[in-house]
Protein backbone atom coordinates (compact mmCIF):
# COMPACT_ATOMS: atom_id res chain seq x y z
CA UNK A 1 0.00 0.00 0.00
CA UNK A 2 1.05 3.64 -0.89
CA UNK A 3 0.58 6.78 1.21
CA UNK A 4 1.98 10.08 0.15
CA UNK A 5 2.23 14.07 1.26
CA UNK A 6 3.89 17.18 -0.05
CA UNK A 7 4.79 19.93 1.27
CA UNK A 8 4.75 23.25 -0.06
CA UNK A 9 7.70 25.56 2.07
CA UNK A 10 6.42 29.06 1.04
CA UNK A 11 2.52 28.14 1.33
CA UNK A 12 3.58 26.21 4.70
CA UNK A 13 5.62 29.35 5.77
CA UNK A 14 1.97 31.47 5.68
CA UNK A 15 -0.36 29.03 6.93
CA UNK A 16 1.79 27.91 10.41
CA UNK A 17 3.78 29.49 12.60
CA UNK A 18 5.36 26.14 13.39
CA UNK A 19 7.08 28.32 16.35
CA UNK A 20 3.68 29.01 18.52
CA UNK A 21 3.56 27.26 22.12
CA UNK A 22 2.61 24.33 22.17
CA UNK A 23 2.48 23.57 18.49
CA UNK A 24 5.54 21.26 18.33
CA UNK A 25 3.85 19.57 21.67
CA UNK A 26 0.91 18.72 20.19
CA UNK A 27 2.72 16.95 16.87
CA UNK A 28 5.90 15.66 17.84
CA UNK A 29 7.36 12.69 20.16
CA UNK A 30 9.61 14.21 22.65
CA UNK A 31 12.26 12.31 20.36
CA UNK A 32 11.09 13.94 17.69
CA UNK A 33 11.34 17.30 19.02
CA UNK A 34 14.86 16.89 19.89
CA UNK A 35 15.84 16.39 16.33
CA UNK A 36 13.74 19.20 15.45
CA UNK A 37 15.88 21.59 17.76
CA UNK A 38 18.97 19.72 17.68
CA UNK A 39 18.63 20.40 13.65
CA UNK A 40 20.55 23.07 11.74
CA UNK A 41 17.09 23.83 10.02
CA UNK A 42 14.32 23.61 12.56
CA UNK A 43 11.91 24.41 10.15
CA UNK A 44 12.63 21.90 7.54
CA UNK A 45 13.28 19.08 10.29
CA UNK A 46 9.25 20.03 11.01
CA UNK A 47 7.51 19.80 7.53
CA UNK A 48 10.34 16.77 6.94
CA UNK A 49 8.31 14.67 9.75
CA UNK A 50 5.20 16.18 9.04
CA UNK A 51 5.10 15.17 5.72
CA UNK A 52 6.45 11.26 6.80
CA UNK A 53 3.67 11.38 9.36
CA UNK A 54 1.02 12.07 7.24
CA UNK A 55 1.87 9.97 4.17
CA UNK A 56 2.11 6.95 6.87
CA UNK A 57 -1.18 8.05 7.74
CA UNK A 58 -3.05 7.66 4.51
CA UNK A 59 -1.83 4.26 4.50
CA UNK A 60 -2.57 3.38 7.99
CA UNK A 61 -5.87 5.03 7.53
CA UNK A 62 -6.78 2.53 4.53
CA UNK A 63 -5.51 -0.41 6.50
CA UNK A 64 -7.76 -0.17 9.11
CA UNK A 65 -10.26 2.62 8.16
CA UNK A 66 -9.75 4.63 11.20
CA UNK A 67 -9.87 8.34 10.96
CA UNK A 68 -8.50 10.55 13.36
CA UNK A 69 -5.83 13.64 14.26
CA UNK A 70 -3.15 11.15 15.60
CA UNK A 71 -0.17 13.09 15.34
CA UNK A 72 1.62 11.52 17.71
CA UNK A 73 0.80 7.96 17.45
CA UNK A 74 2.39 8.32 14.22
CA UNK A 75 6.01 8.00 15.42
CA UNK A 76 9.15 8.83 13.19
CA UNK A 77 12.53 6.55 13.13
CA UNK A 78 14.38 9.08 11.34
CA UNK A 79 17.67 7.58 9.69
CA UNK A 80 18.42 10.22 7.32
CA UNK A 81 16.99 13.54 5.71
CA UNK A 82 15.33 11.41 2.63
CA UNK A 83 15.06 7.65 4.65
CA UNK A 84 13.45 6.32 7.43
CA UNK A 85 10.22 4.71 8.64
CA UNK A 86 7.05 5.65 10.75
CA UNK A 87 5.50 3.69 13.24
CA UNK A 88 2.03 3.66 13.84
CA UNK A 89 -0.04 1.09 16.75
CA UNK A 90 2.30 -1.88 15.72
CA UNK A 91 2.45 -1.33 11.95
CA UNK A 92 5.59 0.23 9.96
CA UNK A 93 5.46 1.87 6.92
CA UNK A 94 9.26 3.11 5.08
CA UNK A 95 9.79 6.41 3.87
CA UNK A 96 11.55 8.33 1.19
CA UNK A 97 11.70 12.19 1.23
CA UNK A 98 12.44 14.66 -1.22
CA UNK A 99 13.95 17.99 -0.31
CA UNK A 100 14.14 20.76 -2.88
CA UNK A 101 14.04 24.65 -2.06
CA UNK A 102 10.41 24.78 -2.84
CA UNK A 103 9.34 21.60 -1.17
CA UNK A 104 9.17 18.31 0.72
CA UNK A 105 7.40 15.30 -0.39
CA UNK A 106 7.12 11.67 1.20
CA UNK A 107 6.20 8.65 -0.15
CA UNK A 108 5.04 5.96 2.38
CA UNK A 109 4.66 2.13 1.51
CA UNK A 110 3.98 -0.89 3.64
CA UNK A 111 6.13 -3.21 1.85
CA UNK A 112 9.89 -1.89 1.60
CA UNK A 113 10.99 -2.86 -1.71
CA UNK A 114 7.96 -0.83 -2.95
CA UNK A 115 10.25 1.99 -2.74
CA UNK A 116 11.80 1.56 -5.76
CA UNK A 117 8.89 0.51 -7.86
CA UNK A 118 6.96 3.93 -7.36
CA UNK A 119 5.24 6.06 -10.43
CA UNK A 120 3.62 9.16 -10.76
CA UNK A 121 0.42 9.02 -12.69
CA UNK A 122 0.05 10.62 -15.81
CA UNK A 123 -2.71 13.10 -15.62
CA UNK A 124 -4.77 11.54 -17.58
CA UNK A 125 -5.45 8.18 -15.43
CA UNK A 126 -8.80 8.29 -13.95
CA UNK A 127 -9.08 8.33 -9.85
CA UNK A 128 -12.10 6.86 -8.27
CA UNK A 129 -12.45 7.20 -4.19
CA UNK A 130 -14.28 4.80 -1.95
CA UNK A 131 -15.21 6.39 1.65
CA UNK A 132 -12.68 9.21 0.48
CA UNK A 133 -9.79 6.83 -0.16
CA UNK A 134 -8.36 7.11 -3.36
CA UNK A 135 -7.88 3.59 -6.24
CA UNK A 136 -7.47 3.20 -10.12
CA UNK A 137 -8.47 0.46 -11.54
CA UNK A 138 -5.87 -1.45 -13.34
CA UNK A 139 -5.93 -3.70 -16.54
CA UNK A 140 -7.63 -6.75 -15.11
CA UNK A 141 -10.37 -4.29 -13.32
CA UNK A 142 -9.24 -4.62 -9.97
CA UNK A 143 -9.03 -1.75 -7.89
CA UNK A 144 -5.77 -0.68 -6.91
CA UNK A 145 -4.59 1.57 -3.98
CA UNK A 146 -3.51 5.06 -5.14
CA UNK A 147 -2.18 8.57 -3.33
CA UNK A 148 -2.84 11.68 -3.58
CA UNK A 149 -1.46 15.29 -2.31
CA UNK A 150 -1.84 18.54 -3.10
CA UNK A 151 -0.50 21.42 -1.46
CA UNK A 152 0.18 25.19 -3.15
CA UNK A 153 1.91 24.93 -6.33
CA UNK A 154 1.89 21.32 -6.08
CA UNK A 155 0.34 18.28 -6.66
CA UNK A 156 1.69 14.49 -6.80
CA UNK A 157 -0.63 11.37 -7.31
CA UNK A 158 1.17 8.02 -7.20
CA UNK A 159 0.73 4.23 -7.00
CA UNK A 160 3.50 1.05 -6.87
CA UNK A 161 3.93 -0.08 -10.41
CA UNK A 162 3.01 -3.53 -11.28
CA UNK B 1 -22.31 28.66 28.60
CA UNK B 2 -24.62 26.95 26.16
CA UNK B 3 -24.58 24.86 22.97
CA UNK B 4 -25.34 27.58 20.92
CA UNK B 5 -22.98 30.05 22.44
CA UNK B 6 -20.07 27.79 22.66
CA UNK B 7 -20.63 26.67 18.51
CA UNK B 8 -20.54 30.40 17.85
CA UNK B 9 -16.92 31.00 19.30
CA UNK B 10 -16.35 27.99 17.86
CA UNK B 11 -16.97 29.52 14.49
CA UNK B 12 -14.94 32.06 15.13
CA UNK B 13 -11.77 30.44 15.92
CA UNK B 14 -12.36 28.38 12.73
CA UNK B 15 -13.40 31.44 10.47
CA UNK B 16 -9.50 32.06 9.62
CA UNK B 17 -8.39 28.91 8.80
CA UNK B 18 -10.87 27.34 6.60
CA UNK B 19 -10.48 27.62 2.73
CA UNK B 20 -14.02 26.77 1.64
CA UNK B 21 -16.23 29.91 2.29
CA UNK B 22 -19.73 28.54 0.84
CA UNK B 23 -19.48 25.19 3.47
CA UNK B 24 -18.50 27.40 5.98
CA UNK B 25 -21.66 29.58 5.90
CA UNK B 26 -23.60 26.05 6.11
CA UNK B 27 -21.33 25.77 9.71
CA UNK B 28 -23.60 23.48 11.57
CA UNK B 29 -22.60 20.29 13.91
CA UNK B 30 -21.96 17.93 11.09
CA UNK B 31 -19.21 19.84 9.10
CA UNK B 32 -15.99 18.37 8.86
CA UNK B 33 -13.14 20.31 9.44
CA UNK B 34 -11.39 18.46 6.70
CA UNK B 35 -13.97 17.22 4.56
CA UNK B 36 -16.18 20.32 4.20
CA UNK B 37 -14.21 23.26 5.08
CA UNK B 38 -11.02 21.92 3.50
CA UNK B 39 -8.74 22.59 6.05
CA UNK B 40 -5.22 22.11 5.95
CA UNK B 41 -4.44 19.35 8.62
CA UNK B 42 -1.59 21.41 9.89
CA UNK B 43 -4.03 23.90 10.82
CA UNK B 44 -5.76 21.42 13.02
CA UNK B 45 -3.66 22.05 15.55
CA UNK B 46 -3.66 25.89 15.60
CA UNK B 47 -7.65 25.35 16.21
CA UNK B 48 -7.12 23.03 18.97
CA UNK B 49 -4.68 25.55 20.20
CA UNK B 50 -6.59 28.15 19.92
CA UNK B 51 -9.58 26.31 21.56
CA UNK B 52 -7.44 25.70 24.44
CA UNK B 53 -6.80 29.19 24.93
CA UNK B 54 -10.22 30.80 24.81
CA UNK B 55 -12.06 28.02 26.55
CA UNK B 56 -9.01 27.62 29.14
CA UNK B 57 -9.15 24.06 28.83
CA UNK B 58 -6.25 21.24 28.64
CA UNK B 59 -7.33 19.02 25.38
CA UNK B 60 -5.11 15.64 25.91
CA UNK B 61 -3.82 13.28 22.88
CA UNK B 62 -6.90 11.21 23.46
CA UNK B 63 -9.25 13.97 22.54
CA UNK B 64 -7.33 15.31 19.95
CA UNK B 65 -7.90 12.06 17.80
CA UNK B 66 -11.41 13.33 17.48
CA UNK B 67 -11.43 16.51 16.48
CA UNK B 68 -11.83 16.07 12.93
CA UNK B 69 -15.42 17.88 12.89
CA UNK B 70 -17.76 19.95 14.87
CA UNK B 71 -19.68 17.72 16.47
CA UNK B 72 -16.94 15.69 18.29
CA UNK B 73 -14.73 19.20 19.07
CA UNK B 74 -18.35 20.78 20.58
CA UNK B 75 -18.34 17.44 23.02
CA UNK B 76 -14.76 17.77 24.00
CA UNK B 77 -15.20 20.90 24.76
CA UNK B 78 -18.35 21.30 27.38
CA UNK B 79 -16.74 17.60 28.82
CA UNK B 80 -13.43 19.82 29.40
CA UNK B 81 -15.45 22.86 30.84
CA UNK B 82 -17.77 20.64 33.04
CA UNK B 83 -14.49 18.93 34.45
CA UNK B 84 -13.42 22.24 35.24
C1 LIG C 1 -6.33 12.80 5.03
C2 LIG C 1 -5.21 13.76 5.27
C3 LIG C 1 -3.93 12.99 5.61
C4 LIG C 1 -5.02 14.65 4.03
O1 LIG C 1 -3.93 15.50 4.15
P1 LIG C 1 -3.90 17.01 3.67
O2 LIG C 1 -2.52 17.49 3.95
O3 LIG C 1 -5.03 17.75 4.28
O4 LIG C 1 -4.16 17.01 2.10
P2 LIG C 1 -3.42 16.21 0.92
O5 LIG C 1 -3.58 17.02 -0.30
O6 LIG C 1 -2.08 15.76 1.27
O7 LIG C 1 -4.35 14.95 0.80
C5 LIG C 1 -5.62 15.04 0.24
C6 LIG C 1 -5.81 13.89 -0.73
O8 LIG C 1 -5.56 12.69 -0.05
C7 LIG C 1 -6.36 11.69 -0.63
N1 LIG C 1 -6.55 10.69 0.41
C8 LIG C 1 -7.39 10.73 1.46
N2 LIG C 1 -7.25 9.61 2.20
C9 LIG C 1 -6.28 8.89 1.61
C10 LIG C 1 -5.69 7.63 1.91
N3 LIG C 1 -6.05 6.92 2.98
N4 LIG C 1 -4.72 7.17 1.09
C11 LIG C 1 -4.33 7.88 0.01
N5 LIG C 1 -4.83 9.09 -0.33
C12 LIG C 1 -5.81 9.57 0.47
C13 LIG C 1 -7.63 12.38 -1.06
O9 LIG C 1 -8.10 11.80 -2.22
C14 LIG C 1 -7.21 13.82 -1.27
O10 LIG C 1 -7.10 14.17 -2.62
P3 LIG C 1 -8.29 14.93 -3.41
O11 LIG C 1 -8.67 16.09 -2.56
O12 LIG C 1 -7.73 15.28 -4.72
O13 LIG C 1 -9.34 13.90 -3.50
C15 LIG C 1 -5.49 14.72 6.43
O14 LIG C 1 -6.47 15.56 6.07
C16 LIG C 1 -5.86 14.11 7.73
O15 LIG C 1 -6.96 13.63 7.97
N6 LIG C 1 -4.93 14.15 8.64
C17 LIG C 1 -5.11 13.64 9.95
C18 LIG C 1 -4.15 12.56 10.16
C19 LIG C 1 -3.09 12.91 11.10
O16 LIG C 1 -3.14 12.63 12.28
N7 LIG C 1 -2.10 13.57 10.63
C20 LIG C 1 -1.08 13.99 11.50
C21 LIG C 1 0.15 13.97 10.79
S1 LIG C 1 1.29 14.94 11.65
Amino acid sequence: MIGNDIVDLALAKKESNWKRTGFLEKIFTSKEQVLISNSENPEIMVWNLWSRKEAAYKIYNRQTGIRGYIPIQLECNYENADSGSVHCNGNIYYTKTEITKEKISTIAVSQKSDLKEIKELKSTVEIHKKNGIPYINDINNASKPVSISHHGRFISRVSIID
Amino acid sequence: MNREETLEQLKEIIKPYTNNELAFDNFTADTDFIADLNINSANLVDIILDVEDAFKIHIDNESMEKMLDVKSTLEIIETKLSEK
